[in-house]
Parts: C-alpha cells; sequence; structure tokens
C-alpha cells in the first residue's frame, strides 16, 4: 500500500510544475531551434550591436540586434523571429576593432556567464567592423564556414593561430595581456596578424613577420615555407616545428631580461638533393637569422606595448620555479632586456636521392 | 480500491492420502470412472488353469507389447504359481517369476493410482491388501538434436529434449563423475510433474541444493505447464523483469555450469536445462565464448556490455539531447536532426515512444507468425512502412535509425529475457528522458542500478562481480576472458567447496 503511494506521488512530479522552478531543465524541441554558429558584436550609438549568422546547411541567414548590453541585445534578437535562436553552437565570436578599442572584458564576460555560450568559442578580432563582415561572408557562403578553414589552415600557413575565450580570459588574468587573431573586415575574412590586448582593450597589432614570430614562439608551424639564399644556394625551406624555451637572466637577484631560444625544425622542400656540409650550414644560419628576425618584432612588440601577450613571464616561471614570485610578480616587461635565438636543424630533403 | 479475492477463497490443503480406501478393483474403477482408456483384465495363472488375478493399466501409456511379453507370458507360463497362496505369489513376482525390471509391491491407493498415471500396470491379488506395480510405460519421445533457439557453431549439439531421464542421461555422458548426484521432486497436484536437481557432490555448495529443494518442495500448484511454474516460485520474480536463473537448452553449457558449482534443474516435459544461481554476467556470455580465442572472446563480450548500453539507453539518450541538451550534439549533426525534422508534426519523445512501440508490435507478430510469414511481416513492417513513414514526414529518419540500432544492438543479447529486461526499462528510461532529459536518465540509471544492486539469486548478489556482498572478493574478470590456463579458480561467489579447478 505505501508503496503504491509512493509510486503514485513520483508519478505525480511532472504536475507539480517544478520544471519551471529551475529545478529541471526547460525542453525545447531542436527543430523549433534556429543554431547560430557566429555572433559577431560591434560598439553602437546605444551600446553594443550584435550579428548573428546562423542558418542551415543550404541557407544562412544573419539578423541583427542592438541595445545597451550584449545580453540585452541578444534578447532583442529573439523577438525578432518565430524560432528560438539557440547560442549553444557559436563557435566562432568576432569582436569589432572599435569595440575591442574600448575593452573586451564585456564580451568575454558574456561568454563566460551565459548559460548556452561556450568558453570554447574561437575569438577573432576583425580590422572593421564585425556585423559587416559577417553581413559580407553571408552574400558568398557562411562567416562560420570562412573561419572554420581559416582555423583548419592555421598550422599550414603560419599566418594565425585560433584562441578560445577560455585561453584569452586566462591570459587576461595570469599576465593581463593576450593577444587575438585579426581578420579583413572584408567578406574574405582572410588572417591579419594579431590583435595584441593590454588589460581587456585593443592595444597594437602583431602582423607581417611580428605575427610569424608569435607563431614561431608558440610552436604553431605545421608546414610554413620559407625560402632562403644562402651564397649561390635557393632553397625552399619547410618549417615542420618549433619550440621555445624561455629563460630568465638575472642580475645579482634582479630579473635583468629574459632569453627565448627557439629550436626549430626544417626539411628541404624544393631544390637540389641534400646540399654538402658547408651549404647546409650556410642554409641554417640564414634560416636561424630570418626567424630571430620574426622572433625579434614580436618581442619588440611586447617590449614597446610592455604587455606580455606572450606569455614570457610565465613560462620563465616555469624554467625557474624557484623564482617564481620575482617572475610572476610583475606583469609588464619594461626594463627587460629580450633576446631571441633561433637553433635551426636542418633534417632531410624530400628529393628522391636524399 | 479492489480487494484481493484470494483473500476470502479459504485454503484448499492437500488430502493425505489422496484416494482413500483399500486396494481393489473396485476402487480403481471408481476413481478412474468414465475414463476410456482404464482397462481392466482378468489374468488366469498356469494358462488359464490356476488362480485368476486382475491386471490393471491405462492404454496409451503402457507398451503393449512389454505387457505382453514380461506379465501376460510369464503368469501364462510358469505353473509352478499355480496353487500357492497370493502372498506366496506375489513375493515370488517379485522376486523374479515376472520378466519385467522394474517391480514394486504397494500397499497404497496413492501409489497404485500414481503408478497407473506413469505408465505402470498393477497386479491385483484377490483378498490381498497390498499390489504389485510393474513399469510397462511407453518412451515415445522426440530424439536428441541439435538446440533449436541457441545456435551453436563449435560445440556438442545434444541438445535438451522433453524427456527428463532422456536428459538426465545426456548429462551423464558429458558428466561422467560419479559425484553427480540426480534428486528428484514431483510438482504439481494435477500434473505430477518430476524436477530433477543436479548437482557435483563435493563441488557444488549443498546449501545452495537445500535451498533450491526446499524452494521446490513449498510449491504447491495444479500442474507445471510452462517453464514459470517453476522460475517463478524459485526466485523473486515478482520483483523484477530480469532473469535470476538461467537456462539453456545446449549440454555442453549446462554441464560446463555444473562443474562451475552451480545447480542444474530439470522439468519432465520442458526442454531446458536451468541452472541457478544466475547473475547478471551470466547473461551477457555465449557459450561460443569458450570455444574462441581468448581474444576474440573478450572482445566480443566488450561489444555486448556496449550493446547493452546502446540497447537501454540510446532512445532515452536521444529524447533528452534533441529536446534538452542541444549543445551535446555535435553542430553538424544537429544540422542534420534539424533538417530531417522538418515538417514532421510530432515531438522527438512521442516519435521515439510510438517508434518503440511499433517495433514491439512488429516483433511481437513476428514471433507469433509462422516463420515464413513472420520474415514477411518484419520485412513490410521495418522496411516498407518505415520508409513510407519517413517519406510521409510522419516520422523523421533520425529517429528510425536510433530505435533500429538500439532494436538491433537488443538482440545480441545471448539471453531473450535480459533483453526483455532492457527493453522494459528502455521505455522508462525515455518517458523519464521526456519528462526530465539527462536528470531523468541519471535518475532512471541510478533507480536501475539500485534495483539490480538489490537483486539476489540464490544468495548472490546479482551485480556480481562488479558488486558483491560482504566478505566476498571480486577477482573474477567480466570483460576479459582469460587463456583457459589462467583460469584457475571457480567463482567465490558461488562459495564451490573446491574453488580450484585445474593444476
Amino acid at each position: 500500500m505505501k508503496k503504491c503511494l509512493l509510486c503514485l506521488l513520483v508519478l505525480c512530479l511532472p504536475l507539480t510544475g517544478c520544471r519551471y522552478a529551475g529545478v529541471l531543465p526547460y525542453g525545447r524541441e531542436i527543430e523549433d531551434m534556429e543554431l547560430i554558429r557566429t555572433l559577431g558584436v560591434d560598439e553602437a550609438p546605444a551600446g553594443v550591436v550584435i550579428t548573428a549568422s546562423g542558418g542551415d546547411q543550404e541557407e544562412t541567414r544573419v539578423v541583427e540586434g542592438e541595445a545597451d548590453t550584449i545580453s540585452a541585445a541578444v534578447l532583442a534578437l529573439q523577438g525578432g523571429g518565430d524560432s528560438y535562436l539557440y547560442f549553444g553552437h557559436v563557435t566562432q565570436l568576432l569582436v569589432g576593432e572599435g569595440l575591442a578599442a574600448q575593452g573586451v572584458g564585456p564580451t568575454l564576460d558574456y561568454a563566460l556567464r551565459d548559460v548556452e555560450m561556450r568558453l570554447e568559442t574561437t575569438l577573432y578580432l576583425v580590422r572593421g567592423r564585425a556585423g559587416a563582415a559577417i553581413q559580407e561572408a553571408a552574400e558568398e557562403g557562411s562567416a562560420t564556414e570562412r573561419l572554420e578553414a581559416l582555423a583548419a589552415d592555421a598550422g599550414l600557413t603560419a599566418a594565425s593561430m585560433p584562441r578560445t575565450a577560455k585561453d584569452v580570459l586566462a591570459d587576461l588574468d595570469r599576465q593581463g595581456a593576450s593577444f587575438l587573431p585579426a581578420v579583413t573586415g572584408d567578406g574574405g575574412l582572410s588572417a591579419a596578424g594579431y590583435g595584441i590586448l593590454k588589460g581587456d582593450a585593443l592595444a597594437g597589432w602583431a602582423q607581417g613577420d611580428a605575427a610569424l614570430g608569435v607563431n614561431l614562439i608558440f610552436g604553431k608551424v605545421d608546414a610554413d615555407v620559407i625560402t632562403v639564399t644562402a651564397g649561390d644556394t635557393t632553397a625552399a625551406l619547410r618549417v615542420v616545428g618549433a619550440k621555445t624555451d624561455v629563460r630568465p637572466r638575472w642580475d645579482g637577484g634582479r630579473l635583468s631580461g629574459l632569453d627565448v631560444t627557439c629550436r626549430v625544425e626544417a626539411n628541404i622542400a624544393e631544390g637540389a638533393p641534400m646540399p654538402h656540409e658547408a651549404t647546409l650550414a650556410a642554409l641554417t644560419r640564414a634560416l636561424e637569422k630570418l626567424e630571430e628576425g620574426r622572433m625579434e618584432q614580436a618581442l619588440a612588440l611586447a617590449a614597446s606595448l610592455d604587455a606580455d601577450y606572450l606569455a614570457l613571464r610565465p613560462a620563465a616561471a616555469l624554467a625557474a620555479p624557484w623564482r617564481k614570485s620575482v617572475l610572476l610578480g610583475e606583469q609588464g616587461l619594461a626594463g627587460l632586456e629580450l633576446t631571441a635565438r633561433a637553433e635551426v636543424t636542418i633534417q632531410r630533403s624530400y628529393h628522391a636521392d636524399g | 480500491m479492489a480487494k484481493d479475492p484470494s483473500r476470502h477463497i479459504p485454503p484448499h490443503p492437500r488430502r493425505e492420502p489422496q484416494y482413500p480406501g483399500a486396494i481393489t478393483a473396485e476402487r480403481l474403477g471408481e476413481i478412474f470412472r468414465d475414463c476410456v482408456d482404464y482397462t481392466t483384465r482378468p489374468v488366469a495363472l498356469g494358462g488359464g488353469t490356476g488362480e485368476e488375478l486382475t491386471l490393471c493399466y491405462l492404454g496409451g501409456v503402457v507398451r503393449m507389447e512389454r505387457v505382453s511379453d514380461y506379465l501376460l507370458r510369464p503368469l501364462a507360463r510358469d505353473g509352478s504359481l499355480v496353487g500357492l497362496a497370493p502372498a506366496q505369489q506375489m513375493a515370488r513376482m517379485e522376486r523374479g517369476a515376472l520378466y519385467n525390471l522394474d517391480v514394486a509391491r504397494r500397499d497404497s491407493l496413492d501409489q497404485v493410482v500414481n503408478d497407473l498415471v506413469a505408465g505402470w500396470c498393477v497386479l491385483l491379488f484377490p483378498g490381498e491388501c497390498t499390489a504389485l506395480s510393474c513399469f510397462v510405460g511407453t518412451e515415445e519421445k522426440r530424439s536428441v538434436s541439435a538446440p533449436d533457439n541457441e545456435t551453436v557453431l563449435k560445440g556438442a549439439r545434444d541438445g535438451f529434449v522433453e524427456s527428463v531421464r532422456t536428459n538426465t542421461s545426456i548429462v551423464r555422458r558429458h558428466l561422467k563423475t560419479a559425484d553427480l548426484r540426480i534428486r528428484e521432486q514431483v510438482v504439481g497436484r494435477q500434473s505430477e510433474t518430476q524436477v530433477d536437481i543436479l548437482y557435483i557432490e563435493g563441488l557444488t555448495n549443498p546449501h545452495l541444493v537445500e535451498q533450491l529443494a526446499a524452494q521446490l518442495r513449498d510449491i504447491d500448484i495444479d500442474g507445471v505447464f510452462s517453464t514459470g511454474a517453476i522460475e517463478e516460485y524459485i526466485v523473486p520474480a515478482a520483483h523484477t523483469p530480469f532473469p535470476l536463473v538461467q537456462y539453456t537448452q545446449r549440454s555442453d553449457k549446462f554441464c560446463a555450469g555444473l562443474a562451475q558449482g552451480r545447480v542444474g534443474l530439470f522439468i519432465d516435459g520442458i526442454p531446458l536445462g536451468y541452472l541457478a544461481p544466475a547473475v547478471l554476467g551470466n547473461f551477457l556470455q555465449a557459450p561460443q565464448d569458450k570455444a574462441s580465442s581468448w581474444m576474440l572472446a573478450t572482445v566480443l563480450t566488450v561489444l555486448r556490455y556496449f550493446c547493452m548500453l546502446t540497447t537501454l539507453i540510446l532512445p532515452a539518450l536521444y529524447v533528452a539531447m534533441v529536446t534538452f541538451h542541444q549543445e551535446m550534439i555535435p553542430t553538424r549533426l544537429a544540422l542534420s536532426i534539424i533538417a530531417a525534422k522538418e515538417n514532421v508534426p510530432f515531438r522527438s519523445g512521442f516519435e521515439v515512444i510510438v517508434l518503440l512501440l511499433a517495433f514491439e508490435i512488429l516483433q511481437e507478430a513476428g514471433l507469433r507468425l509462422p516463420q515464413s510469414i513472420g520474415q514477411t511481416v518484419s520485412i513490410i513492417g521495418g522496411l516498407v512502412v518505415g520508409s513510407a513513414a519517413v517519406e510521409a514526414k510522419i516520422v523523421s529518419p533520425a529517429v528510425l535509425i536510433v530505435v533500429a540500432i538500439a532494436g538491433i544492438a537488443g538482440y545480441t543479447m545471448p539471453s531473450q529475457e535480459f533483453s526483455g529486461a532492457l527493453r522494459i526499462w528502455r521505455f522508462l528510461l525515455v518517458l523519464l528522458s521526456i519528462w526530465a532529459g539527462l536528470f531523468g536518465v541519471i535518475l532512471g540509471a541510478a533507480v536501475l542500478i539500485i534495483h539490480l544492486a538489490g537483486l539476489e539469486s540464490f544468495g548472490v548478489p546479482y551485480l556480481t562481480p562488479f558488486a558483491v556482498g560482504t566478505g566476498l572478493h571480486a577477482r573474477e574478470h567480466v570483460f576479459l576472458r582469460r587463456p583457459m590456463p589462467q583460469i584457475k579458480f571457480r567463482p567465490s561467489a558461488l562459495k564451490p567447496r573446491n574453488r580450484r579447478k585445474q593444476r
């Protein structure tokens, strides 16, 4: 009898409406949803403007909403159509240049707090307005596909490196600076180096060799091809690996500088079979010089902006954990001498003769 | 609330003796009145010159040639019986004057009646209060053949038949030890069914044997006409859909169970052997496992456990994910599901429930029909109706695929009973997932685990060796079927008297 009553009580649970009191999740059919995959955030007179790109495999739909906060703008978007806009599948979050100059803090905070957004969302900084870039990309396909392709090719081109909201939040918390991959503001959404954040605001750009230097320091070079000339020999070298080591330099008990050493592995991609030792040494030196130059540009940016966006101090703390408190005590790089050194190894040639 | 009618019907204890009175032809005639097969025949000793006895038997259950050759011939030819007192005649016949192998003196009417029904014929002597029973029963039975419902790839093909004695002889052929014990009990007031308990003395836990025997003694039912008549009385089957005894038609599997320290059970008229105790792991092991390479057997065992989880939770997981936790679905898959569900009028939970019901109906229809028609029903139901329903946008292809995968995964279970229990729980989990998504699924899974953890089969925890009772050590491998030479011990949960099974 007691068991029957208990079963009846349990069966009556769905009738209590406790689902709506927040105890149970709210059910919503997947077919009633519009999956948003790319979100753009720009500054606006009223506050922020949100551009959301979603749709199915055949058609891309873009909607826009403006309000004083991101949450309010998202709510404004929800009222615009019959489908529920679902942000649980947002894989790319684009921040406009103007908003980034004001600070990306609120955007990252939204990604952190919102129940649907994920910290694994990839962040991009748009040179221009994010909304316009998404709209333009939608005309030729979708911003999502373009950015996914960019992220997939990042290692191959060594021109960009995907960064998630979690990475950036962790960097800002740890060393007060970070960097975001930048894309052009046109519909092509091509890689345009990196935007450097200090505090949470855009402080500068790392482009060209400096961006390549950033990639090198972070070891994100899977197949970068570099043409070097040593004497009469010109060879295309494929950089297939890089590993960076940061060592602190001390002047008595004071930190005086950081030595960044990158061990680079390369192969001869095109040209003659494996050259003679002298030629090989010359090619190695040429590549070392080139890679050192790239790293120096990236380091110079860090020094000039006094922003440890490359996480040099935490890396040095790992090398000398007994001086961790000194190394992590200050967040800037002002007054430190930053040196770059590349140690290149050319391993093999892809020529049939070896 | 309706009251239990059994409470108002007084108990009907068995009469002892069931048939009171003296052993006479008249009394037997009264008991077997209106029975066309009951026959009595006066037999005069010495070819018609001596005293007259009465021969009683039931036609059809006795073999006439045996009656003629083993009884009537010696009675007619043996002149030395003529002139003796009935008690002396009976004593001589009992000692060897009859050619019959089984001759027994009966002094109660109950015994005589039971003998007649069991294929014995009874000789009544004038003025005597006892009778002689001679076994002359027919031995009409199905010949031993390969098991019908258990595929044998590598292994013995002598499957069990309906005759309990044939089955015990098959076991004797496989287990030639003299320690094999076969105890018999009769169950059923009307059916008087022989139920044999088999075990190996010195190996099987005697407490287990006594427990089973006691439970069989407590059974007081009309008859044993189906397997449930015994199964549901010896295990707490009323509280669970999960099987607590294992059955098989394969003699090798049955004998392996006995050698492991389990107790076997044969029921006359049912071509199956039962093994007790049975725990969850037993229902996920196939007899082929011992005949295959240990690596293959291990992979297949892991696959079976995976299929068990798939058939149990996949539909519930699908409902939970498409209704509550869309973020768990990979984006491209979510887009495919949305595209597939376009214009489908029903909610995902409803679709899954309806398709699961349709699956059960198809399965039931296929089982009830003759094999050839059953296959046609499956094809029409599964392929034609399924694809038509998808094309008509009544169900989405994703749901159809999920239900089909869950159904096919369920077929990998070696035990139909276990598979059936999983199917019931599958429905419950789907209902819970409709209500509360993954929270419901987890709640249901927790209840299921608690339920399984509370089950015991003859004192052995059902989740052995995943979870064992106090004082037991779970050392057996569940997923890994080790090479045979390394399996040194019998399962400790069975508490065998001799744990080591090989040097």
